[in-house]
């Protein structure tokens, strides 16, 4: 049984809605005007594409968060699979590990990069894939976790087996069926926070498209918005579709069991 | 950018259980070599630059061992900037911790399509930072901007006309509000799924009233999840740099704009190591939130 | 304990909820002390009815008296009632003795009296060892039992029990229905108690009211409503029942499996050559083994009693029970002549 809905409750979602979507708004008015009053114009936004150094830092953000994406792939799926298979025992000791970054202050981490790392990596802007995993691992971990706590993995191999599977069977008929949508999200997750990720990559003077659009920014006010709310809209669309990929997946299954 | 939300579901996990700790010596196991790239990894990656500043915090520009930096930060710029850093995180905390109350109790009881879109947009707008929100709010709330004159000819209300401005420190917490509130409701949604119609039921036949039920159930429930996600929201601002560093300029006294600072090399003569003591600082304040939350979090789980 | 028992009467309740019929003109008196029981699959009304008389549902029409008082403008607050409901009823920040004295607390009552008070009923309901713990230190069972406890602390007119014992495993479940019963019957206190478990209905009450629909279709002791049901409804919910096919010959009499039975009162009327079902109760048969007939397909020992499934040429196979050591006679597979051994039995339309 729910709670009664009250005219309170309408009250405070309609001041919620209004404070979260009027920004959004005012930004998309603001970015549409064109100097001295001559009306709405998307001349904003061809503006951005325009400047110098779009596509390189684009292309260069891209080509990290891919990489970072690799990273992950390699390192943290193969081992969070693992505590669940094999090395159980280990599991509160991986945990606090991999949730340990969310302590660590980003700006300090940048401070500690600085001073730690070789004067090789940290002329090459690849360096910050190794600390986009970092930051990003709490949340790779806890999706991860989450998603082979709910498959029973440890159950379903020994059902495989017991029924006759050998381990590269295992493997590629149960493991990693069982495993693709948590890594599927986990990977959405890091592919987000590299391309969005500011404090590091200025930080460790790198050019990246956060870092670019910051600069750019500072030339022209209407197209910083515009750019803004490219940004953020990108964004947004891209973590709503994070979220409603679980809804997604059971309604292309439903499609498939009706055909 | 801040992910927060899958973080903090304080889903108790499983397990854990029959840990090494049962093993009376230590015997090298073979499963943990499974784990090595892990240990190589973070060992590389975050312990040894963590321990890097550690010990350049306690060594002065002539590699003597000293605690004069850290004892550097209680006076001066860098007191300064610790107080405000703990002055925003506070009402940063205060502010988006009621709000985001207020509205999470309101969005639990919505159902359906209302609440998958409050609960995915909470989930983007808590991760929303940096330039792009803060040039979204000059567009809304500048002098400029489509809200302020909306304030003005409509309401009659001349926002600039006392002390706000928007690159001011009420400036910045109205634009840390659009993510920290969001992030409130998402960590705060689970405290209130857990409450029960049973409690105000069984308030209401044992003879209690509405007040009563408040005074003596609802509060004491959920106070110790309010109280931890509060603190979430203060580690949350403390740390938060990309969308001070677009907002303020240098204008105000901020620890993590203070260590970009001299991360740029804006370095006082003789004080190289000061920025790694501020930032030894700031894991030290971070990891004290973080460890009263586990406490208040630990309270909530044995309920 | 000192706890009088109240009359309770419900007249001619209605609640809809929009088309819904939850409760329709639904009539029920409880003498004092004496505990009613209201059967029902879900969604029959039963927690309805319950949750009128306790104040927590108000829009109903028709009259609810407590002790000749009209409920109708007495907020849930001021009714003086006792309720235990399914689980998770206690408060979590709160120890077993706070619950327990909660109802004391908002009353006023100071904190010497209260402890007193509470102690007592944890007493009552064996648990006074564990007046400290938290809810969620405590089984199932136990968190039940404190929940009786607290609902009993405040000296209420009427207990009212939602179904108490569903979400508890089945030994507890059976343990802790005998001892609300003893808790009950010592302090004397009118009860109505909400279940759709039927076994639970019968073990404890002094009258039981079968719902269905939003109509209470009979209520009676619990004896009389297994073997005297007064429509097919009760007949089949309460008790294992066989629908057999028959055909009736006259407006009295009916052929079931080859064999001419009275029609019971409370059947619906037929005439000759009607196609109707019967209800027959599996210890209404008696089996004997024979050469040809009836196939004998599963056989259960409950005890006491073993269960046979018979395959008649029926589409459902025919349930009897006969003593265990009857049975012993008897193995699946065997051929088994059947025949009914009540004097009447109850029809219903195909």
């Amino acid at each position: 049984m729910k709670r009664k809905f009250t005219a309170f409750d309408k009250v405070i979602i309609a001041f919620a809605a209004f404070f979260f979507i009027a920004p959004l708004i005012a930004a998309a008015e603001y970015s549409a005007r064109g100097y001295g009053d001559k009306g709405h114009t998307f001349a904003n936004y061809s503006w951005i594409v325009h400047q110098l150094g779009f596509s390189p830092a684009l292309l260069t953000s891209l080509r990290i968060a891919a990489i970072t994406i690799l990273i992950v792939l390699v390192l943290m799926v193969p081992t969070v699979v693992y505590v669940h298979l094999g090395g159980r025992r280990y599991r509160r000791l991986v945990e606090i590990l991999c949730l340990l970054p969310i302590v660590i202050p980003v700006v300090s981490l940048a401070i500690g990069a600085q001073v730690a790392m070789p004067k090789s990596l940290q002329s090459t802007s690849y360096e910050l894939c190794f600390f986009y995993v970092v930051v990003a691992m709490p949340y790779v971990y806890r999706t991860l976790d989450i998603g082979l706590q709910s498959v029973a993995l440890s159950t379903l191999v020994e059902a495989s087996q017991s029924l006759g599977a050998d381990w590269f069977k295992t493997l590629t008929m149960v493991i990693i069926p069982a495993i693709r949508s948590s890594t599927t999200g986990a990977l959405f997750i890091t592919f987000a926070l590299s391309l969005g990720e500011y404090t590091l990559a200025v930080l460790l003077h790198f050019h990246t498209f956060p870092t670019w659009a910051t600069n750019v920014s500072q030339q022209n006010i209407y197209g910083s918005i515009a750019i803004s709310v490219t940004t953020l809209g990108g964004a947004w669309i891209f973590l709503i579709v994070i979220a409603f990929i679980p809804r997604i997946k059971s309604l292309f299954a439903q499609r498939k069991r009706v055909a | 950018m801040v992910i927060a939300d899958e973080l903090t579901s304080p889903i108790p996990t499983r397990g854990g259980r029959g840990t090494s700790r049962s093993t009376p010596k230590f015997k090298f196991d073979k499963s943990l070599l499974g784990l090595l790239p892990l240990f190589l990894f973070l060992g590389y990656f975050l312990l040894y630059p963590i321990a890097s500043i550690i010990s350049a915090s306690i060594h002065d520009n002539k590699h003597h061992l000293t605690l004069s930096l850290y004892g550097n930060l209680f006076s001066g710029n860098y007191r300064d900037a610790f107080t405000g850093s703990f002055k925003l995180a506070f009402y940063s905390m205060i502010v988006s911790g009621i709000a985001g109350a207020l509205i999470c109790w309101s969005v639990v009881k919505t159902t359906g399509v209302v609440r998958t879109i409050t609960s995915s947009a909470a989930g983007v707008l808590a991760n929303t930072g940096g330039v792009p929100l803060a040039f979204m709010f000059i567009a809304a709330f500048g002098q400029e901007g489509l809200i302020t004159k909306l304030l003005l000819h409509v309401f009659h209300w001349d926002l600039y006309g006392g002390s706000f401005d928007l690159y001011n420190f009420w400036g910045i917490l109205l634009v840390y509000c659009f993510f920290q509130i969001p992030l409130m409701v998402i960590i705060f949604t689970p405290a209130l799924e857990n409450l029960r119609v049973e409690w105000i039921e069984a308030n209401e036949s044992l003879g209690g009233t509405k007040f009563q039920y408040f005074r003596h159930v609802l509060i004491p429930v959920l106070l110790p999840s309010f109280l931890s996600a509060c603190l979430l929201l203060f580690a949350s601002a403390f740390s938060a740099f990309a969308t001070a560093a677009a907002m303020s300029n240098g204008s105000i006294p901020l620890v993590p704009l203070f260590i970009g600072n001299l991360v740029n090399g804006n370095v006082i003569a003789g004080q190289e190591n000061q920025g790694d003591a501020m930032a030894m600082g700031m894991v030290i304040v971070s990891l004290f939130v973080i460890a009263a939350y586990l406490l208040l979090l630990r309270v909530t789980r044995k309920r | 304990m000192d706890l009088h028992g109240s009359t309770v009467e419900f007249r001619n309740v209605k609640r809809t909820f929009g088309t819904v019929k939850a409760l329709d003109d639904f009539s029920l008196t409880i003498k004092p002390g004496e505990l009613v029981t209201l059967l029902g699959p879900s969604g029959c009304g039963k927690t309805t009815a319950l949750r009128i008389l306790a104040g927590i549902d108000k829009e109903h029409e028709g009259i609810v008296e407590i002790d000749g008082k009209d409920m109708s403008q007495v907020p849930a607050n001021k009714r003086n009632i006792g309720m235990v409901f399914q689980a998770y009823s206690l408060f979590p920040n709160m120890t077993a003795i706070e619950n327990v004295a909660y109802g004391l607390r908002v009353r006023g009552v100071d904190s010497h009296k209260r402890e007193s008070r509470a102690r007592e009923l944890l007493d009552l309901v064996g648990l006074s060892t564990q007046a400290d713990r938290r809810p969620t230190q405590l089984s199932g069972g136990q968190q039940q039992r404190v929940a009786l406890a607290r609902a009993l602390a405040i000296e209420p007119s009427v207990l009212l029990l939602d179904e108490p014992l569903s979400a508890l495993d089945a030994q507890v479940r059976a343990q802790l229905r005998e001892e609300i019963r003893r808790i009950q019957s010592t302090i004397g206190i009118s009860t109505l108690f909400v279940t759709h478990d039927q076994e639970e209905a019968m073990a404890i009450s002094d009258r039981v009211g079968v719902m269905n629909k939003g109509v209470l279709e009979q209520i009676d002791e619990p004896g009389k409503l297994y073997n005297k049901p007064r429509t097919p409804f009760v007949a089949g919910f309460v008790g294992l029942t066989n629908y057999i096919p028959a055909v009736t010959e006259s407006k009295s009499l009916v052929l079931v499996l080859s064999q001419s039975l009275e029609i019971s009162d409370h059947s619906p009327a037929v005439k000759k050559g009607d196609e109707v079902r019967a209800l027959i109760r599996p210890e209404e048969f008696e089996v004997q083994k024979a050469d040809e007939g009836a196939t004998v397909i599963t056989k259960s020992f409950l005890g006491p009693v073993t269960r046979l499934g018979i395959d008649v040429g029926t589409p459902d196979l025919i349930y009897a029970e006969i003593t265990s050591k009857e049975a012993k006679k008897i193995d699946t597979g065997d051929f088994v002549r059947l025949s009914i051994s009540s004097d009447a039995v109850m029809i219903e339309h195909v």
